[in-house]
């Protein structure tokens, strides 16, 4: 399914090319917007100044290479993508490309400009053999209401372009406490990659959740309870997906914990109760010289500056309960950070809509071509766009979901949010969509598919919809048909239900379509 | 200060003496201010940044709520008393919006009961809004009448936050803006600065949460470069809460000295409390000195008078023409009075216009907007931002108008050659109700249409179509409805939907349109009104304000020249006994302003002198007085 549609848009874009040939511009656009429905997704990670950024695009990628500081530090727009070496490009504005040299200092990258000023370079390109950016290209840019204006400029004109598709096709936000400023900026990328064909495409991030509370070993617990307050936040639903709340510090040192800090983390697990609170109640009394352990005052600086206040505490109180590991505590630490529930949204909510994201990114970007430069038979390609982005299911799924956050669906509360998790928002798996538990055995999965096509489908049928609830309960229905299509099992032949109403969805391959013609092919032997 | 008030209770048995209620009045309200010195100090910047935390800190006990997710929502302010308890103020509301000039009640509740009150958290009552919360305790740095004041945060996603911190700041002697160290200053946080150091110039910066962050050093001198931009004189202090309660707790002082608290405890000591005292002082002696120079003038002149005879003539033509100048003063044509009357009319026009103006592009966006896309289904969204642009503009021109305000007193200070004289106090930019007049954005229409609705005009536009053709095909024998006239009915059907929905979002646009437009006409008219009597009060202020102070000087002359004039016509026995008397007099007087001159450089001597004036020359007293003037009180 999803093959066919980049297959569609990748045709849609070859016409274009054609009807275009004679336009260089407009050629060139076409051919990079073709060049990236090829690539993996691009995501963006944006925030306010400071709000762990960098610190999370390394957790994410598992190794510590973007340059972090204590001051503002990311100055460029740097991409993340997968390539054989390591190698760093600088894009210069207006086009010309310098390649520089790949130094690393204590593992993060130096990006060192070579005396270009930071306003004449467009982004910074490097590219690293990591398995995670084989799949999704990580954009790392300035931070939003930063005092240095025209940084944050940049990142805004970068992520809410005026006349073209944002560049990125998803983002995640990260932000501390939810500002207004925030807001503003979500609502504005909301609106530019919005254009024709509506979507909620971007993951708000309570980043620095280890902060909060001073540091407390139950910050991540308070955490989880903002997360919750924020999600329910009307302003903040419409535009993003979901909030998830992470201690980016702690995930980033967790994955490259190392024996000695453990060694040093151990020492400080050991010290009595008494001596170990005067010790951490602050970061200069912990750093202080004449405390009574056994572990050199620039040791302790490294662990501060790695793990944090929080990451220490957390640290001891694991160790202390038995663990007496590196291994252990990195993955306990790793598994109380929250990003694996972080990956978890990722690949729930980007990862696994890609495609989509992808195609409806490049359809936007030609649907804004074909009204900027009108050519012969740009009629028919709008057209054309707008059969595609009618007929795609997915695409209509995505527009759906983004009118459920946003202007409503028309339908009783308690069927709009069964119909908002049906068609994926809070996660594409089948499990998710039917509210199961991500256990739950396929036998129940089918059931309750099944379950919810029956509701569906009665409701279809209802006379009070208006037309808006009733192209809602379509695409809702025909999600519960593929759903209940892939939950089938492969050994039952019951279901007198499948497909014979609505043979056309050729959702999920063959295999069911292959079905009925057995059962055909059964009667035939008996007879 | 005890011995203040005793000085201004002599004054005020001096003026007494000389039977000058004028002076007397004056007086006591000099000593009505000595008597209930409140210093506000309000704590400023973005939510969760710690600022409830510091004024825990700072009076060392947990009497501003913290948590880790909900703010503080209203402003709670901590001062002395001599048993620890608390109020909250309520006035009585409706929807959400309080009712302006409501009367505040004032309810005691248990200080630790205070949380499910002033937080972002407490549930709303029926009628009721909770408008503030009041603390009393103990503590000897509030002693000397420092209040301080917990803000809710600016930036939060109820922006009217924002507002209510500059609404509330001048009244405050003086802000700390507080900042975490988890980062340095970002623009919102350095707009804000800029836009409250307009209202009150006595601001310093706390950097707080230094426990939690290993580079708060870095983030100290990025901060410091950002204010060295702003104003280098705006110190800072780094600290830490956290600290300061642990060791309370534990009575550490070493762990106290870390936390950077007693370099801010003894900047609000020192700066805040000893400049407002200073300028307490300087106030109170420049009133006593000024009264006592009236009293001295009938004296001396009868005495003058009395000792040598012949020179009377002398002395009563010189002391005519200065009552002359003086005179000139008090008439309703000086210059002074022009001045005042030109520059009020003047400010009120410009202040229309300056509102006029700033609504209009208002107006315009908000018709831009308008125009770009449907405004039925996103209205609620945007009168919230109209609102927000609304209310931020209003606050501008209230800031601006007392700007203007202020500078027009000094002008007509100006005219009073003498340099004592004080500034009115003026206090046009409170916005606080300003706004409640206006009433809501009336609602729109958001142009989804009902089953029935639809196909009604469906049928109206097919019914027409199926008439027409009908009718034509009719001619050649058809009967009205058949097959062509059924598809000219659903081709016109669809085509009176289209346009129909076209002349809807036409209509609900031109609605919108006419909705904000008079939206803005309804504020202009309001605030307008608003801006005009505030400043029609300021000119009555100032106007009665110079005119006490010409007033005094015309009847301190006047009876000089009706004493000198009664001397010369005394016999000699009763001259001598006068002249003994007025000798005691004046001694008296002179008792009284060298203890009040002590005063000055008493206060002056003291190391908290900050302030940039030489104290002791007497133009610095009016100086000062000016200052004292001005501060609000």
């Amino acid at each position: 399914m999803n093959l066919r549609l980049l297959d569609e848009a990748d045709a849609l874009l070859d016409a274009a090319e054609t009807d275009y040939r004679d336009d260089a511009e407009a050629l060139r656009r076409i051919r990079e917007y073709r060049r990236r429905l090829g690539e993996p997704i691009r995501v963006a990670i944006a925030g306010m100044v400071k709000a762990g950024k960098s610190t999370l695009l390394n957790a994410i990628i598992g190794e510590e290479i973007a340059p972090t500081d204590a001051g503002e530090c990311t100055k460029v727009i740097t991409w993340y993508r997968h390539g054989p070496t390591p190698r760093i490009t600088m894009h210069v504005l207006g086009g010309a490309e310098r390649s520089l040299p790949v130094r690393r200092d204590d593992g993060r990258l130096v990006i060192d400009l070579g005396g270009t000023p930071v306003e004449e370079v467009e982004r910074v390109e490097v590219q690293w053999p990591s398995k995670r950016l084989e799949e999704v290209t990580l954009i790392d840019t300035p931070g939003i209401a930063s005092l240095s204006t025209e940084v944050s400029a940049r990142s805004a004109s970068f992520l809410i372009p005026q006349d073209t598709p944002s560049e990125a096709d998803a983002i995640i936000y990260l932000m501390r406490h939810l500002h207004s400023a925030d807001l503003g900026f979500l609502s504005a990328f909301h609106d530019t990659s919005v254009g024709t064909s509506a979507t909620v495409n971007a993951l708000a991030v309570l980043s620095r959740a280890d902060e909060i509370g001073a540091g407390r070993i139950d910050a991540l617990l308070s955490a989880r309870t903002i997360a919750e307050r924020y999600r329910s936040d009307a302003a903040l639903r419409s535009l993003a997906l979901d909030v998830v709340p992470i201690a980016g510090l702690v995930a980033q040192s967790a994955r490259t914990l190392r024996q000695r800090e453990f060694d040093a983390l151990r020492q400080i697990a050991r010290l009595g109760r008494q001596s170990r609170e005067r010790m951490l109640v602050s970061v200069d009394r912990f750093v202080r010289s004449d405390a009574s352990i056994d572990v050199s005052p620039e040791d302790r600086v490294g662990l501060l500056d790695r793990y944090g206040m929080f990451g220490i505490r957390l640290s001891a109180v694991v160790i202390r309960s038995g663990c007496d590991d590196s291994t252990e505590l990195a993955d306990e630490l790793y598994r109380r950070s929250g990003m694996q529930d972080l990956l978890r949204h990722v690949s729930d909510q980007f990862r696994s809509r890609a495609d989509v994201l992808k195609v409806r990114t490049a359809l936007t970007a030609l649907g804004a071509l074909i009204r900027q430069r009108p050519g012969p038979s740009s009629p028919d390609l709008a057209n054309a766009i707008e059969r595609l982005e009618a007929n795609a299911h997915e695409l209509r799924e995505l527009s759906l979901l983004s009118a459920a956050r946003t202007i409503g669906l028309g339908l009783a509360p308690e069927q709009a949010a069964d119909a908002e998790r049906l068609i994926g928002g809070s996660g594409t798996s089948a499990r998710r969509r039917l509210g199961l538990p991500d256990d739950a055995p396929a036998d129940d999965v089918h059931r309750s598919a099944i379950d919810a096509l029956q509701r569906w489908r009665m409701l279809l049928g209802s006379p009070l919809l208006d037309r808006a609830a009733l192209e809602a309960c379509q695409v809702v229905t025909r999600t519960c048909e593929a759903l209940v299509v892939e939950s089938a099992p492969t050994s039952v032949q019951r279901s007198p239900l499948r497909l014979v109403q609505h043979p056309e969805p050729a959702v999920g391959g063959g295999r069911e379509a292959q079905s009925p013609r057995d059962d055909a092919e059964d009667e035939a032997d008996h007879q | 200060m005890q011995h203040l008030i005793e000085l201004v209770d002599l004054g005020i048995a001096l003026a007494e003496r000389s039977s000058r209620a004028d002076l007397r009045r004056r007086l006591e309200q000099t000593k009505e201010r000595l008597l209930d010195p409140s210093i506000r100090v309000i704590m400023v910047g973005e939510f969760k940044q710690g600022k409830s935390q510091l004024v825990n800190g700072l009076v060392n006990a947990p009497v501003c709520p913290v948590d880790d997710d909900i703010a503080t929502a209203v402003p709670t302010s901590v001062r002395h008393g001599d048993m620890p308890a608390a109020f909250v103020l309520t006035q009585r509301s409706s929807d959400g919006t309080v009712e302006s000039g409501a009367p505040v009640e004032r309810r005691e509740v248990a200080p630790t009961e205070l949380a499910d009150y002033v937080s972002e958290r407490a549930a709303p009552e029926s009628d009721r809004q909770v408008t503030g919360a009041e603390v009393f305790l103990p503590r000897k740095l509030l002693r000397g009448g420092l209040t301080l004041i917990d803000s809710p945060g600016v930036g939060g996603l109820t922006s009217a936050h924002a507002l209510t911190t500059l609404a509330t700041l001048p009244s405050a002697h003086a802000m700390l803006f507080v900042s975490d160290a988890s980062q340095e200053y970002t623009e919102p946080e350095i707009q804000f600065l800029r836009h409250a150091m307009r209202i009150t110039p006595n601001v310093a910066c706390v950097l707080t949460k230094t426990d939690m962050y290993p580079q708060w050093r870095r983030v100290e001198d990025l901060d410091r470069a950002h204010l060295r931009a702003i104003d280098p004189d705006i110190p800072l202090f780094p600290v830490s809460s956290h600290l300061r309660l642990t060791a309370v707790e534990t009575s550490d002082p070493e762990l106290n000295a870390e936390s950077g608290f007693p370099a801010l405890v003894s900047y609000l000591r020192r700066d805040i409390v000893g400049q407002a005292e200073l300028l307490q002082r300087r106030s109170t002696a420049s009133d006593l000195l000024s009264t006592s120079e009236h009293v001295r003038l009938a004296i001396d002149a009868e005495l003058g008078a009395l000792e040598s005879p012949e020179k009377t003539p002398e002395i009563v033509a010189q002391l005519e023409a200065t009552k002359g100048r003086a005179d000139e003063l008090r008439r309703l044509s000086s210059r002074w009075q022009t001045t005042l009357n030109d520059g009020v009319t003047d400010l009120i026009a410009d202040m229309e216009h300056d509102l006029r103006d700033r609504m209009r592009s208002i107006q315009r966006e908000a018709e831009d907007s308008i125009d770009e896309g449907d405004p039925g289904p996103v209205w609620d969204q945007f009168v919230e931002w109209f609102e927000r642009r609304v209310s931020s503009a209003v606050t501008d021109t209230f800031v601006w108008t007392q700007e203007r305000a202020t500078w027009l007193s000094e002008k007509v200070a100006r005219h009073f050659t003498e340099d004592e004289v004080a500034l009115p106090v003026i206090n046009v930019d409170d916005t606080r109700d300003v706004l409640d007049a206006v009433g809501e954005v009336a609602e729109l229409d958001s142009g989804r249409l009902g089953l029935g609705q639809k196909f009604y005009i469906g049928l109206k536009g097919s019914y027409g179509g199926v008439l027409m053709v009908g009718i034509i095909t009719g001619i050649i024998g058809m009967s009205i409805i058949n097959p062509l006239s059924l598809a000219a009915g659903a081709v016109i059907g669809r085509k009176a939907y289209k346009d129909d929905t076209e002349a809807r979002l036409q209509r609900r646009r031109n609605e919108a349109k006419v909705l904000i437009r008079r939206q803005v006409d309804e504020i202009i008219f309001q605030v307008g009104k608003q801006l005009r009597d505030r400043l029609r009060l300021v000119q009555r202020t100032t106007r009665d304000h110079f005119t006490t102070i010409a007033d005094e000087h015309h009847r301190s002359l006047a009876d000089s020249v009706l004493a000198a004039q009664k001397a010369a016509s005394l016999y000699a026995a009763e001259r001598d006994k006068r002249v003994t008397a007025l000798r005691r007099d004046l001694a008296r007087v002179d008792a009284l302003t060298k203890r009040a001159a002590a005063i000055d450089i008493d206060g002056s001597a003291r190391p908290s002198s900050a302030s940039p004036e030489d104290p002791r020359t007497v133009s610095a007293v009016g100086a000062a007085r000016a200052k004292a003037g001005t501060a609000p009180a």
